[in-house]
């Protein structure tokens, strides 16, 4: 890619990306990480770089950054700021590192040193304290002297990604790269770092990578989408063309199945069906083939190289892409829901007066932290209700003590049916026991039924059937199967003895955008067939408007708000889901966050305080 | 593995009879029918050590075995239970590890008397404690893994849980500090032996061995020499065994 010189020239990029393929050897198989890929990053820009697990986005923010892990292979070229991050000498590449590149990870609590004060870090890399206080102010840390002598600890999630942020910042680069740096945050807090990010593109005319799986984040900061998929391009774009008008049938997936407040309820979201290709064994085809519903044969004459679409602004690799329907948002809109069989009335649990405390610390210092402070809960036989709020609302508390993992120090809890309430966790892998079979752990839960042995085995089947999990799976272990299978795994589980209240823990915000749609289908069609009560608990409204009728918010274990899903979302009553419902993510979100917050000139302020402590 | 297989056939590929002389005390390695030489009664040093490292092998990883049930059953019910009991289990566990082991160990052995038994009783004393706190450690972490949560929902009752959703995962950790402790009991069986409280006198066995052919080190070398290599032999093989266990079960 050579840059046309002149009078108009566009200003040189920051970063190039040229036919760059990387290969992992893993488990003697090798795993084509990224297949051929080619980016430009201009000075000043938000690239969001968009993609599922698996899609290699990853490994092309650490291909910029020059820290492939020393066992990959490579071929192709990464320039930054005129120096191949690849093959260049290791002097060269460091010094770019330190002066032209700043990283943001995930997980600030691991990329921080834990044991140095944040002063002493950003020390480290400025040289001067003044310095380290002038960026920590920069990134909007409130009392930036007083937190220098802070341990990363003592930070909040918010704050210490704000110290990693200030700390990247330092050397002023030209280029951040940040994978992820919002997925660990609360959605307000997300919100605040997403608005921090794009104000120092504009104030300081840094280019920023930024790596995600979330297409409404993406769309949030970006000025240019890339979506990965299976390590190759599928599509790149100005932020509003991939949205509104995306011109692969990828883009157009991902876009559809994304949870909004709009998303009609009466239908099963539009997901994308099956699994994201083994990386282990790259086909010369459309990666996107086998899940594609406008797949044909030119799909499968090689791999398809992004070009200009012939209808839009974007360009895609879609060879297809000048047959298709002009808007493909459209196509592939979810199923009806089945029908919900008559529910018996009547309640199904009632929770009253619930109230749980931790103590943190010990002896005179000692404090109580109350998780539940008088909680009253009904959930009628066969509803289903959601329950909201930020980390440390008492949430999981709630639901924990009902599965009867906690015991309340006060208050009664009533199941009016028989059998115990099943819990599908927020991460499946983790409990599913890992040396034990599927079948196995689904079988446990007929011990003590009297079934036969055959029969409990054609129950098991029936339930791994009834979650869309192949039988031959029964006697793999969880770590050989998928993120999504692991998630199916847990609820075939759960549901082998329809249990009459199924509580979930954030069953989704492990997974990738397409696959929650596909587990919240899942969780929506089997509780109409089963006729399970539900109860939801979330951090995300528009994920619990669209499972649920009823959504209460909690704030500081207390219940601040309940009604039905639609009124709730349209018009909320207290502030705080007020500025849950303004933190969601997505393009233009941050004009209706700044409208709605008119009363206030912080936006992030008022947002904090809203959420309280 | 392998080891084990030929102790269990050391009787039957040892050449002599190990008590009964074959032929001149005093005969150097590799003369007069005795690949190892002959000791000071002129009995076959090969013989003797290889019904010594028999002994040792078959006694120690028994031994093992059964301080590892003893440890594991002790940790695993402490780190469940949790509580009060856990208190008092770790309680006795601490009292034991406080003990001077090796001098409590000769202690023991000389008041019940030397014979292979007592020697193995006095190293099991001592050692189950060390397991019992590894096996909790462990299984403290491991119960509060949702697995775990997930596993007591489905209606398991404790010891379903204890053996089926918890051992399993401290497993690999105790099996390869088993293996690993077992060269370290090898060399510890020796030593008791090397002070007279092990095996009984004719008997061949390692340590007696070394001891008794002490004063003949610089005249006849091979007669102390020869079991002394290996008993550290025995030990190389277990350590070597225990690291290949652990990156097998690394692999996994």
């Amino acid at each position: 890619m050579t840059e046309p010189t002149g009078l108009h020239a566009e200003p040189a990029p920051i970063a190039e990306v040229e036919k760059l393929a990387v290969t992992f050897q893993r488990r003697g198989e090798t795993i084509h990480a990224l297949r051929e890929v080619d980016l430009t990053i201009r000075p000043g820009e938000v690239l969001g770089l968009v993609g599922e697990s698996g899609s290699g986005k990853s490994v092309l923010g650490s291909a910029i950054l020059g820290l492939l892990p020393a066992g990959a292979s490579v071929t192709g070229r990464v320039l930054v700021d005129g120096v191949d991050m690849i093959h260049g000498g290791e002097r060269a590449r460091r010094t770019v590192r330190r002066l032209s590149l700043g990283a943001v990870f995930q997980d600030p609590m691991t990329s921080l040193n834990p044991t140095k004060r944040i002063g002493k870090q950003l020390h480290e890399v400025t040289g001067s304290d003044d310095e380290a206080v002038r960026l920590m102010e920069s990134v909007g840390i409130p009392e930036a002297r007083h937190r220098l002598r802070s341990f990363p600890h003592e930070l909040s999630g918010g704050l210490r990604q704000r110290a990693m942020i200030a700390m990247s910042l330092a050397g002023g680069p030209k280029l951040l790269v940040a994978d992820e740096p919002t997925t660990a945050l609360d959605v307000s807090v997300q919100a605040q770092i997403l608005d921090l990010l794009r104000d120092l593109c504009d104030d300081l005319g840094l280019a920023i990578l930024f790596v995600t799986h979330d297409l409404g984040v993406a769309s949030q900061v970006s000025d240019r989408i890339a979506v990965l998929y299976g390590g190759r391009q599928a599509e790149l774009g100005p932020t509003a063309d991939v949205l509104t008008r995306p011109r692969h049938p990828y883009s157009a997936a991902l876009r559809s199945s994304r949870l909004t407040l709009t998303t009609p309820k009466q239908l099963q979201i539009s997901s994308i069906e099956g699994e994201t290709p083994d990386p282990s064994r790259p086909v010369e085809a459309c990666p996107f083939g086998p899940r594609c519903a406008f797949h044909d044969t030119p799909c499968d004459n090689g791999l398809p190289a992004l070009r200009a679409a012939a209808q839009g602004n974007t360009e895609t690799a879609c060879v297809r892409e000048a047959e298709l329907p002009a808007d493909l948002t459209a196509v592939g809109t979810g199923a009806e829901w089945p029908a919900t069989p008559i529910t018996t009335p009547g309640p199904a649990l009632t929770v009253r007066g619930a109230r749980k405390s931790y103590r943190l610390g010990r002896g005179q210092r000692a404090v109580h932290i109350a998780a539940l402070d008088g909680v009253d809960l009904t959930v009628a036989r066969g509803e289903a209700v959601a329950v909201v709020g930020l980390s440390g609302c008492g949430k999981t508390t709630l639901l924990r003590s009902i599965a009867g993992l906690v015991e309340l120090d006060e208050g009664e809890l009533t199941l009016h049916d028989t059998g115990a309430p099943q819990v599908v966790f927020q991460d499946a892998g983790s409990s599913l026991t890992p040396w034990l079979s599927i079948g196995d752990l689904i079988e446990e839960r007929l011990r003590g039924t009297g079934l036969a042995p055959d029969a409990q085995r054609a129950r098991v089947e029936e339930a791994m059937r009834q979650v869309g999990l192949p039988a031959q799976l029964r006697t793999s272990r969880a770590a050989e199967l998928s993120g999504g299978q692991r998630q199916r795994a847990a609820i075939a589980r759960a549901i082998v003895v329809p249990p009459s209240l199924l509580l979930c823990d954030e069953p989704t915000s492990a997974l990738d955008v397409s696959l929650a749609a596909t587990i919240l289908n899942l969780l929506g069609r089997l509780r109409r067939e089963l006729d399970l009560a539900l109860l939801f608990v979330t951090h995300d409204l528009a994920a619990a408007r669209l499972v649920s009728e009823r959504i209460v918010v909690m704030e500081s274990g207390r219940i601040i708000e309940d009604g039905p899903a639609d009124e709730v979302t349209q018009h909320p009553a207290h502030t705080l889901t007020r500025s849950l419902l303004a933190a969601l993510p997505g393009p233009g979100r941050r004009e209706q966050r700044q409208r709605y917050l008119t009363t206030s000139e912080d936006p992030n302020a008022a947002l904090a305080r809203t959420s309280g402590t | 593995m392998v080891v084990t297989v030929l102790a269990v056939l050391a009787p039957h590929v040892q050449p002599h009879d190990s008590l009964v002389p074959v032929g001149a005390p005093y005969q150097p390695p590799l003369s007069g029918g005795a690949l190892l030489g002959t000791d000071q009664v002129g009995r076959d040093v090969l013989s003797r050590v290889l019904e010594g490292m028999s002994v040792s092998w078959l006694a120690t990883l028994l031994l093992v075995a059964v301080v590892g049930l003893v440890g594991t059953a002790v940790g695993l019910v402490a780190g469940y239970v949790g509580g009060l009991l856990d208190r008092v289990l770790m309680a006795i566990v601490d009292f034991f590890l406080a003990l001077p082991a090796a001098i409590l160990a000769i202690v023991i052995a000389a008041v019940l008397g030397p014979s292979l038994k007592h020697a193995l009783i006095a190293i099991g004393v001592l050692s189950w404690p060390y397991y019992a706190r590894l096996v909790r450690a462990e299984v403290r972490s491991l119960v509060a893994l949702p697995f775990v949560e997930a596993a007591r929902l489905s209606g398991n009752g404790h010891l379903r849980l204890m053996v089926r959703h918890i051992l399993p995962g401290a497993w690999p950790v105790l099996l390869v500090t088993l293996t690993l402790d077992l060269g370290g009991t090898i060399v510890i069986l020796a030593g008791l032996s090397f002070l007279g409280l092990g095996r009984a006198a004719p008997a061949p066995e390692l340590g007696a061995m070394a001891a008794q052919g002490l004063p003949y080190l610089l005249t006849n070398w091979w007669i102390p020499v020869v079991p002394a290599a290996c008993v550290m032999l025995l030990a190389l093989v277990a350590n070597l065994s225990g690291d290949g266990l652990r990156s097998l079960l690394k692999d996994q």
